[in-house]
């Protein structure tokens, strides 16, 4: 029974070694890798491929089972697919499927040898030793061309062996010692340490002990330059069997004991492997400790970082917020400023026009006082012709200060934004008719020309007070300005779309380009007085800019000194929405 | 022609005295002066009123506002009215726009000014805007009367008054059983505004008061009507005779 046990083991130590151990760049697997190459596409292909030269089988077989599924393909990937199934299930020990696969691998593909070579080592395992022998024959047959890396030794060495299990030593002997010349000549020690065993076993088993033994001493002295334990263990052991059936108890001994050593060392070894494990376990927990360890130590970091990251941006918050409140005071502090700016502004021109008018009332009532007194004084003398011109005086005056007391009430009301401010159509031409019929009286004392050519066909669009504000105040300075004699026209021009221009034109003093332009200047202070005699406040002139910007009109102004002026109103014709 | 009724409210006599100077020399008449809301009232319904000045303050309440308010509620009653104000105050405006048709009066006003309130007045309450101010038009016409701008002076004609029109491109000759004038009027509005049961056109150029009718001549194309004016009826209006006898 020990005799067979031996002879098991030295055929399993022979199969693992057809297409990779010894051999990493075969034929086959270039093969393979050549076609990988140009079928590209099929990733499936390609995957299987990878992973059997990878020698991971379960992963060859899903995708070769996948490439396969797809079916409709060319031969020859078929084949390769089937090969690889084949041979992963026979690494796979299930030898069935294995079969199937290599039996369904069409005869023109390239390996088909490899795969009957491979059928043959199955149905050995199988212990079908005669089908094995069909299969090893074949391939022996063969040319050494078509072989394809298919070791000559090996397939001779199969047969000796199926012939072994049968029984039938001569023909075991013949291919085992034909194995053995080809692999001495290939100097493989493992193999050729199977192989010495293997034929000294022949002998043995038919008793031939004479010859066995020399093969099992080579056997055991090839075995000393291998480093496989399995090996040199079994080569004593097959040693000390030897020596104990020849009764040399000594030397069996000693071969046993070499084997026990052999198989301690194995042990040894397999201890080692233990402590080592242990070890490895050991510094892996030390390591998860100190990683725990770490961890921990992270995560209070990043509970410090994170409670950092917080508080700064709550603090880069509140001084957002207090930047934002500091820049909303320093604004509001400007608006004060710029509001403060500008009721000073006011209060100034209040400040002067209070003192110019209280000036001018002051005055006039005065005139109006000292006329008074020269009327009673001619009327005690009877004196009629004084009496009449100290009354037209007396009007005159008297209309004066009402047209500045009128202003001043205007002004108020706008300043104070209190007046009634309606804006509506209205013809033009009866508008001035209507403020001029006011100043006739004067018109015909100063022997002036009047003439009203306003077309009736003008329409414009203002507020009706406003505009007679206006109107009255230019006319009052027209006519204060004008000559004896002189002439005062009214008309418009119509050459804007959107505007009617009402001129008021005399042949008066004029003024000169500084009256003008400053009149024109857009501003809240009171123009100074520059004659006294005839300017009034200015008033009159800031009151009518402000009415006409409140129309949505313009102003503008011709003047030549000695000449006349012209003031040029302009008046909207159309209805303007907002503003008003 | 007549003369315009004017009723002026007003509490301060100066005021008064300059108003009723001013219409009068305008050829206005006076159909009365209250100086309170309650008398305002007697006055307005009592007496044959055209058109009223109202000043806004009556002894410093705006009572001028409330009398405004109460005649225009009635809408067989309420006449065009004008308000005097010397405020500017918008709060009280305000509350005048509110009295539609609206216009006003700014004391101190001087003559010109009143009587182009009055005619303002006038077109608004008719709604016959831009008609005294324009050279196409001079007359705005009510229910009862048209309303002649000649001249400066603004008239009244009783439409009853009418016996016929006769059309003469842009003006219309009145004739009344007294006298006979020329205004300025469109024939379109005349026939719009004038009541069709009463005034029929007969031709082209002449539109009949078919009250003062006497006669009608068919053969002749010819209709004669009171103080024996005759006016021509031609063939295409000549389904006035129908109406004519029904009225008979």
């Amino acid at each position: 029974m020990k005799v067979v046990s031996k002879i098991v083991i030295f055929i399993f130590l022979l199969f693992p070694q057809l297409f990779f151990s010894q051999q990493n760049h075969s034929a086959f697997e270039k093969e393979i890798i050549a076609k990988s190459k140009k079928i590209m596409g099929e990733s499936n292909f390609n995957k299987a491929q990878y992973f059997f030269l990878q020698k991971e089988w379960d992963s060859t077989l899903v995708y070769s089972m996948k490439q396969l599924s797809i079916g409709n393909q060319n031969k020859e990937i078929e084949n390769f697919c089937h090969f690889f199934r084949g041979f992963s299930f026979k690494e796979k020990k299930i030898f069935k499927e294995s079969k199937k696969e290599f039996t369904s691998i069409s005869k023109d593909f390239e390996f088909f040898n490899h795969s009957k070579m491979l059928l043959g080592q199955i149905v050995l395992e199988e212990k079908k030793f005669k089908e094995a022998i069909n299969y090893f024959q074949e391939i022996e047959k063969l040319h050494e061309d078509e072989l394809l890396g298919i070791k000559k030794s090996s397939v001779k060495h199969n047969l000796g062996l199926c012939y072994l299990h049968l029984k039938e030593f001569k023909k075991a002997e013949h291919y085992l010692l034909q194995s053995i010349k080809l692999e001495e000549k290939q100097n493989d020690s493992s193999i050729l340490v199977g192989s010495y065993g293997d034929i000294a076993t022949l002998y043995y088993d038919q008793y031939k002990d004479n010859l066995a033994i020399p093969y099992f001493e080579k056997a055991y002295h090839l075995s000393k330059k291998v480093k496989n334990y399995q090996l040199k263990q079994n080569a004593a052991l097959n040693m000390a069997v030897v020596e104990k059936n020849r009764n040399h108890f000594a030397k069996a001994l000693i071969y046993r004991e070499e084997y026990d050593q052999w198989k301690d060392s194995l042990n040894n070894q397999n201890k080692i492997w233990e402590v080592a494990e242990l070890e490895k376990q050991f510094a892996i927990k030390q390591k998860q400790k100190e990683v725990g360890l770490l961890q921990a130590e992270n995560r209070i970091k990043i509970a410090e970082r994170n409670g950092f990251f917080y508080s700064s941006i709550v603090l880069l918050l509140l001084l957002g917020t207090a930047v934002y409140f500091y820049r909303e005071k320093i604004k509001t502090n400007k608006i004060i400023l710029t509001q403060k700016e500008a009721l000073d502004e006011l209060n100034d021109t209040k400040d002067t026009l209070f003192s110019i008018v209280s000036h001018d009332l002051r005055s006039s009532v005065n005139a109006m006082k000292t006329s008074n007194t020269k009327l009673r004084e001619n009327l005690a003398t009877k004196n009629l012709d004084e009496l009449d011109s100290l009354l037209h005086q007396n009007s005159a005056i008297a209309n004066g200060t009402y047209n500045l007391l009128d202003n001043l009430l205007h002004w108020v009301l706008l300043q104070t934004k209190q007046s009634f401010f309606e804006v509506t159509s209205m013809r033009l031409y009866f508008i001035v008719e209507l403020m001029a019929y006011n100043y006739l009286p004067l018109i015909s004392e100063k022997n002036l020309v009047f003439e009203n050519s306003v077309s009736k066909k003008d329409i414009v669009f203002a507020d009706q007070e406003s505009l007679k504000i206006i109107l009255r105040n230019f006319l009052d300075n027209a006519i204060k300005f004008s000559k004896e004699n002189g002439i005062l026209k009214i008309y418009t021009q119509n050459t804007n779309e959107d505007y009617c221009e009402l001129i008021i034109e005399d042949n008066g003093i004029g003024m000169s380009e500084n009256t003008r332009t400053s009149l024109l200047k857009e501003t809240t202070l009171m123009s100074k007085k520059e004659n006294a005699e005839i300017i009034g406040t200015g008033l009159g002139m800031q009151l009518c800019k402000s009415m006409i910007q409140k129309n949505n009109g313009k102003l503008d102004i011709e003047s030549e000194l000695g000449k006349g002026t012209k003031i040029i109103v302009s008046l909207a014709k159309k209805y303007h929405n907002g503003q008003y | 022609m007549d003369n315009i009724n004017v009723l002026i409210i007003e509490d301060k006599p100066s005021e008064s005295d300059a108003l009723i100077k001013g219409l009068q020399a305008n050829n206005y008449t006076i159909a009365g002066l209250a100086t309170n809301h309650k008398d305002a009232l007697s006055l307005f319904y009592n007496n044959k009123v055209d058109i009223v000045i109202i000043d806004i303050f009556l002894n410093g309440l705006p009572d001028g506002l409330a009398f405004a308010e109460s005649i225009n509620a009635d809408p067989n009653a309420s006449k065009p009215f004008v308000f005097l104000t010397s405020s500017t105050d918008r709060k009280i405006f305000e509350r005048a726009k509110l009295t539609k048709p609206f216009s006003y009066l700014m004391k101190p006003f001087n003559e010109l000014e009143l009587l182009y309130a009055l005619e303002l007045a006038f077109e608004k309450f008719y709604a016959q805007d831009d008609v005294f101010l324009s050279e196409e038009e001079n007359t705005v016409i009510s229910k009862e009367y048209l309303f002649v701008k000649k001249g400066k002076l603004l008239k009244k004609v009783d439409i009853s008054d009418i016996i016929y029109i006769e059309v003469e491109e842009k003006y219309c000759n009145i004739i009344t059983e007294k006298e006979k004038f020329v205004i300025l009027i469109s024939l379109t509005k005349i026939l719009e505004l004038f009541d069709s049961t009463v005034f029929c056109r007969t031709h082209r150029n002449f539109i009949a008061n078919t009250k003062k009718i006497t006669e009608i001549i068919p053969s002749d194309n010819l209709i004669i009507l009171q103080g024996n004016h005759r006016v021509i009826l031609s063939d295409k209006y000549k389904d006035i005779i129908n109406k004519t006898y029904i009225l008979k």
